[in-house]
């Protein structure tokens, strides 16, 4: 049961944090900030948001999968 | 004390007693010293640097690497031979064991940059008008610091299984402050700059060797125990 | 039990972080106003500077435990100091590889040896000298222990690396068009949304430091278990 609750969460976690990922796309269709200065493309600002998503997600995965090994151990006792 | 102190050298004397003996380490570092200013010599185009304005440069990295070379092999004696466990078993306290180490290597370097300063101004053609006792200050404290750190991590890297090949990775990026003191006070000495320019930079590497020295004293037991 | 409390805590700090993540972008993408001497590209600072505060505050955290966990030799420091390095692994990393993203547009170059660049850097490799030398000794527990003898002498040098750094730039004045060092006029939305990110990244932290942190407890349980039943007279390995 624990376990059960326990990955229900990191879903919950991993899928908020893929959504999240696609914002600066949001952001540039027909907002204030799209008319502005995106002209130029500024992929700097969103290469950025990206690199800090993916390794905190490369993170999570790393330890749900630390998780998953501690499990399959378990089971097999 | 003044066991204390007696156990400490007892230490660094059987250390620099086989090192006498064998010549083992001395010799190579001695050949690396030269060979390095050989190798500068060929990579520095003269008529767009001039060799003295990073002769300075130039030495400490020299001692830096040289010593890496002969800092590596700290302990290898007493891991070969299994004797480590012999001095363990021993009543001395380990963080004599650990100062009496330090105090051999920084003789054993003192030695070599001497050679350094040596062939460095014999290669380079380096003149010095500064104060050579300053000049001996910056060059020893400097030296503490570095000797006192590397010693620690080469027990450390004895023990592992990437040996002497993690030494560099582990204890160069803690050497940035003997460098950049270093060099810039070695820099200005050389230029005939007066002392009190240089005596931050003195005060600084003073710090760093007495902050290292303690603390690797104090860490070295949890380094060299089984 | 302490393990089903560490277990809410995750739970609960990881839904607040990704609520502050969301409020967070929001607040970077639609409402602060773009900032006047850079531009857009200053926006990368709203996860910069806090990715910063996340690599420096796990590496207190990994000196601290190491330390305690030299004095007193409790399995759970070590666990606390691991998680915390491994973060701060991951956050160092993200400062610099964003650092030089807003660089490459604030100075016209990749890299530039300014003080704070230069120091994560620097912790960067004290980070990997931690990880190197854990993995590589045969027996694991002096591992841990050389592992924490790197991590309580690397927060005794980064004091020194940064005064050293600092003091030899301060001699050279560089011609910077934006100094990092002060980079831009904050206004007051511009704190608050800076002060969103510090927050968002701290609560992600702390959930993924707990739960890093629960799960190399599970595996040492494990490992004690594989190490005992192994042995047919029952004594404590």
């Amino acid at each position: 049961m624990d376990r059960k609750w326990f990955s229900r969460w990191t879903t919950a976690l991993v899928l908020g944090v893929l959504i999240l990922q696609a914002s600066p796309l949001w952001a540039q269709a027909g907002t204030v900030l799209g008319r502005q200065t995106l002209g130029r493309a500024y992929w700097h600002v969103f290469a950025a948001y990206a690199i800090v998503w993916l390794f905190v997600l490369g993170w999570l995965i790393s330890i749900v999968r630390r998780l998953r090994r501690v499990e399959e151990r378990l089971g097999t006792e | 004390m003044s066991t204390y102190l007696r156990l400490v050298w007892a230490i660094a004397r059987k250390d620099l007693l086989v090192e006498f003996r064998t010549h083992e380490r001395l010799t190579a570092m001695g050949a690396f010293v030269v060979l390095i200013g050989v190798l500068f010599n060929f990579s520095i185009d003269t008529a767009l640097v001039r060799p003295q304005d990073i002769a300075a440069a130039l030495i400490w990295m020299t001692i830096i690497f040289g010593g890496m070379l002969g800092l590596g092999n700290t302990f290898r004696l007493e891991q070969e031979d299994g004797a480590l466990s012999g001095i363990l078993q021993s009543p001395i306290p380990l963080d004599a064991l650990y100062l009496g180490k330090v105090l051999g290597n920084f003789i054993l370097l003192s030695v070599m940059v001497a050679l350094v300063f040596a062939v460095f101004g014999l290669f380079f053609n380096l003149r010095f008008s500064g104060n050579p006792l300053t000049l001996l200050g910056v060059v020893s404290f400097g030296v503490v610091g570095f000797v006192s750190l590397t010693t620690l991590f080469s027990a450390m890297a004895t023990r592992s299984s990437m040996g002497e090949s993690l030494l560099p990775v582990l204890v160069f990026p803690l050497l940035i402050p003997v460098v950049v003191y270093g060099t810039t006070a070695t820099d200005r000495l050389f230029a005939g700059r007066p002392v009190a320019e240089v005596s931050g930079n003195l005060r600084m590497l003073l710090a760093f060797a007495i902050v290292f020295t303690v603390a690797g004293a104090g860490l070295f037991r949890f380094v060299i125990e089984e | 039990m302490i393990q089903r409390q560490i277990r809410g805590a995750v739970g609960v700090l990881g839904a607040l972080g990704v609520a502050t993540v969301l409020v967070l972008h929001w607040m970077v993408f639609f409402w602060v106003p773009t900032e006047s001497t850079m531009g857009v590209v200053q926006r990368i600072f709203y996860i910069h500077v806090p990715a910063w505060w996340i690599a420096f505050l796990a590496f207190g955290l990994v000196a601290l435990c190491s330390a305690v966990y030299l004095w007193l030799g409790d399995e759970r420091l070590d666990r606390a100091a691991v998680a915390s390095a491994e973060a701060g692994m991951i956050f160092t990393t993200i400062g610099l590889l964003t650092g030089p993203l807003w660089g490459r547009v604030a100075w016209g170059t990749w890299w530039e040896w300014e003080p704070r660049l230069t120091l994560a850097l620097i912790l960067w490799f004290i980070y990997l000298g931690y990880f190197l030398v854990r993995r590589s000794t045969v027996n694991p527990e002096q591992g841990k222990r050389f592992a924490a003898v790197v991590g309580i002498i690397g927060v005794l040098d980064i004091p020194l690396i940064h005064v050293s750094v600092t003091w030899l730039r301060s001699l050279h004045p560089q011609a910077v068009i934006l100094s990092a060092e002060n980079p831009m006029n904050l206004d007051g939305s511009m704190g608050a949304t800076i002060g969103v990110g510090l927050l968002a990244f701290t609560l992600v932290f702390a959930s993924l430091f707990l739960a890093r942190y629960t799960v190399g407890g599970y595996e040492l349980e494990l490992d004690l278990r594989d190490a005992t039943s192994g042995n047919t007279q029952g004594a404590e390995a």
